[in-house]
């Protein structure tokens, strides 16, 4: 059924609205199957019992190998912005001494947990269908159920939990490493002394809260939605270079949306 | 003991046709055929890790069509499989691998589980192997660990399918050898899937074939060497002409 | 002797530098893939059929993601710019608030991210598949160039693909940010529009988006083009170069878009 979704949403009639019409349908199937690998996972949390060492294994893999693209990444993306943004600003106001404030302001509120999540969408999704689509196509999830052990405990249970805790953490550090980038530049390229970027009065509780909030759901939907691109993956190993593809785009695709409604409801509800 | 009736599947061409056989209590089955005759299929059916179109599937007595995933985690107790291609946890050792069904399933001790994987290692004859990571083992290594997996719960039903595949004609025998002696031993049901007929008949009680999802024979080894039905007969003495 | 030297492999500044030399050799080789489509283009040494069929299944292809993409991602943007209008009640400059941002960064970065998943990752994939089931070197043994008859075409069908979907995506975002404008906060579509051509925002804002997404498709075609041509290990050799082709490309896309936007800031 799945399948034939897939080849409905190739077909091309009906212009934009057919377009977003069909993709709609594709993921409202796709996401019948994430709500349920969802509530799986969310009962064996619930249920407690885990090998200590593979949680610490999984928060490793995550983090540990994701760190230096991150750290590169958020790092460029803070000079930009502050270049960028700087540039416009003086078009049209010539002073910028509010500059480092509405900064801050944006960088927790959206920045800083969406590109780490957009990124670890990238990675971390990527290696998780890669890594259940392999033991999917050499039986060996087969094997873990034959052997009365449910694949959603033991495969993405401890990666669940594992990718809500890293994307916090290194949201929490990529906004870090970002902010002195871009205080750097504020400095060298608009005189901006660091004492005036470092300006924390536009940035509200509501604001750490919507970032709190952001890092939970981006950390949760990644590997759910990756981890079921990686179970449904068929025809041998070729099928878990699609399932990769899949991910990646589901992943990346969820954190969008997700982005959306957040900010949407932060938007209604605190102001 | 295992009966399937009317088993039909079809993924857009039939996959499997109206299948009906059972096997008794205690008895090692055969089940052959050409490739793509629905073999391995029929093997995820009995187990639920697939479901039919239509047909039921009893084991023991209750239909495990009926049982929700939940249940069937524990019905699979009463079963061991061992898969083609070994699916060995590559991410353990040997001695995990085979450990890992008796952490499942049963409360016991870390002292008899070493014990039981200790036995059963050295029933396959791979004594001292614990520590070793499958992705260096070589082929028949990997699949005696496999049985060793299998067959490490006592479970009473016990599944093999392909046991020999990718074997040189050696190995393939003792493997053979091993599987009988254990079934015999230990009283156990089995369905044992193979395309080496030679050798797989030599261990049977009851042979089942198939052919493009259809169960064109099902009787005891001496019926299967004797027919004369067009097919089987062509199949089990692997003749060159005939309707294959 | 032994033992300061094992601190120092083990140390993180090794593994920095063992990091630092594979990103060095893969950038080098994907400079030696552009030297090879760059001499066949020189020549127009490409074959015609290949790339129509190319540039058809990629724009196809991306066609329902960029659209969902690029209108969440302008709503996105009016969200973000909510509370400053709201701030200053400069209701007119939100035109200009999510045109700027849209059109310089957001548009062509978040349109080249997907389409490195979706079309990238799948030509990674196609050639990786082809070149462990040995096709490149039957196509070899026929005397056709394997670069001008694959991989030119698609690496120009991604660049345009790019370029046309930024296009696309650019307008298709303002447009959610005009809708997302009015449901959120109030702003009638014609103030909006009015701010996004007031005369703060010109033409060059939208080539500077347009010049960037050309260099992503350059960044992605090269990806994907290198790691599936250098696929080794058989089929899972694949789904590794898949993974490299998805990470390269979106490291490649921020940092050509740190130099880029230096450069023609």
């Amino acid at each position: 059924m799945g399948m034939d979704i897939e080849r409905a949403a190739d077909d091309e009639s009906g212009g934009v609205a057919g377009i977003v019409g069909r993709r709609a349908l594709q993921l409202v199937s796709a996401g019948r199957e994430q709500y349920s690998v969802l509530v799986r996972t969310m009962y064996y949390v619930a249920r407690g019992k885990m090998e200590g060492g593979v949680l610490a294994r999984q928060m490793y893999e995550i983090g540990n190998r994701s760190l230096f693209l991150l750290t590169v990444v958020m790092g460029f993306i803070g000079t930009i912005l502050v270049l960028q943004a700087g540039l416009q600003t003086r078009r049209v106001v010539p002073d910028l001494s509010m500059l480092g404030a509405s900064y801050l302001e944006l960088l927790v509120r959206d920045l800083s947990a969406s590109i780490v999540a957009l990124m670890l969408a990238t990675r971390v999704g990527a290696g998780i269908a890669a890594e259940i689509g392999s033991m999917v196509v050499t039986e060996q999830v087969d094997a873990l159920r034959m052997c009365a052990a449910d694949p959603i405990d033991y495969l993405v249970k401890p990666r669940f939990l594992a990718s809500i805790v890293m994307t916090t953490v290194l949201t929490i550090w990529s906004g870090g490493v970002s902010i002195v980038t871009g205080m750097i530049t504020a400095d060298v390229v608009f005189q901006v002394a660091p004492k005036t970027f470092w300006n924390l009065s536009l940035v509200h509780a509501s604001d750490l809260f919507i970032c709190l909030v952001k890092c939970l759901a981006y950390g949760a939907a990644i590997p759910v939605v990756s981890a079921t691109s990686g179970l449904s993956t068929f025809g041998g190993s070729e099928g878990v270079g699609w399932a990769t593809t899949k991910a990646v785009v589901n992943s990346s695709l969820a954190v969008i949306i997700l982005n959306f409604l957040i900010s949407s409801a932060g938007l209604i509800a605190f102001s | 003991m295992i009966e399937i009736q009317h088993l039909s599947k079809s993924f857009g061409h039939p996959v499997l046709r109206d299948v009906t056989l059972s096997v008794p209590a205690g008895c090692l089955y055969g089940l052959i055929g050409p490739g793509a005759s629905g073999k391995s299929l029929l093997l995820r059916m009995v187990t639920g890790l697939m479901r039919p179109d239509t047909g039921s599937v009893t084991v023991e007595g209750q239909d495990v069509l009926a049982m929700t995933e939940l249940e069937l985690a524990s019905f699979r107790l009463k079963f061991g499989m061992l898969f083609q291609n070994n699916a060995l946890f590559d991410f353990m050792t040997v001695a995990q691998n085979v450990a890992f069904p008796l952490e499942r399933m049963f409360e016991l001790t870390p002292d008899e589980i070493r014990d039981r994987v200790d036995e059963r290692l050295a029933a396959v004859s791979l004594s001292g192997f614990g520590e070793r990571a499958p992705v260096g083992l070589s082929g028949g290594q990997k699949k005696r660990v496999g049985v060793a997996r299998a067959t490490v719960t006592r479970a009473p039903i016990i599944f093999y399918d392909e046991p020999a595949a990718g074997l040189d004609p050696v190995t393939s025998q003792k493997i053979f050898d091993l599987l009988r002696a254990e079934q015999q031993h230990a009283k156990t049901t089995v369905i044992m899937v193979s395309s080496d007929i030679e050798r797989l008949l030599t261990v049977t009680d009851r042979v089942g074939m198939m052919y493009r999802g259809a169960l064109v024979f099902d009787g005891t080894t001496d019926e299967a060497l004797t027919s004369e039905d067009r097919y089987v007969k062509q199949f089990v003495h692997g003749l060159m002409d005939g309707p294959l | 002797m032994s033992t300061p030297l094992v601190a120092v492999a083990f140390s993180p500044f090794a593994r920095a530098r063992d990091s630092f030399m594979a990103l060095a050799a893969t950038i080098g080789e994907m400079g030696i893939v552009a030297l090879r489509i760059m001499s066949r283009l020189w020549r127009l040494d490409l074959d015609g059929r290949e790339l129509m069929r190319n540039m058809y299944k990629m724009g196809v292809k991306s066609l329902s993601i960029v659209v969902v993409t690029a209108l969440f991602t302008g709503a996105i943007m009016v969200v973000q710019a909510a509370p400053i209008v709201k701030r200053y009640g400069a209701q007119q400059l939100l035109g200009w608030g999510a045109g700027f941002g849209t059109l310089r960064e957001i548009g062509p970065l978040l349109t080249a991210l997907m389409i490195s998943g979706r079309v990238g990752a799948n030509n990674a994939a196609e050639l990786g598949t082809m070149t462990v089931t040995e096709q490149i070197d039957a196509l070899r043994a026929l005397a056709i160039d394997p670069v001008a008859f694959l991989v030119v075409p698609r690496f120009i069908a991604m660049v345009t693909t790019l370029f046309l979907s930024t296009l696309y995506a650019d307008a298709l975002a303002l447009l959610g940010a005009a809708y997302a404008g009015q449901a959120l906060i109030g702003v009638e579509p014609m103030t909006f529009y009015n701010g996004l051509v007031s005369g703060l925002l010109g033409v060059g804002d939208v080539m500077n988006g347009l010049v960037k997404s050309v260099i992503f498709g350059i960044v992605i075609g090269l990806s994907s083009c290198h790691f599936g041509l250098s696929v080794t290990g058989g089929a899972p050799g694949v789904g590794r170069a898949v993974n490299a082709t998805v990470v390269a490309s979106a490291a490649g896309i921020f940092i050509v878009d740190y130099f880029v936007s230096f450069i023609l800031g």
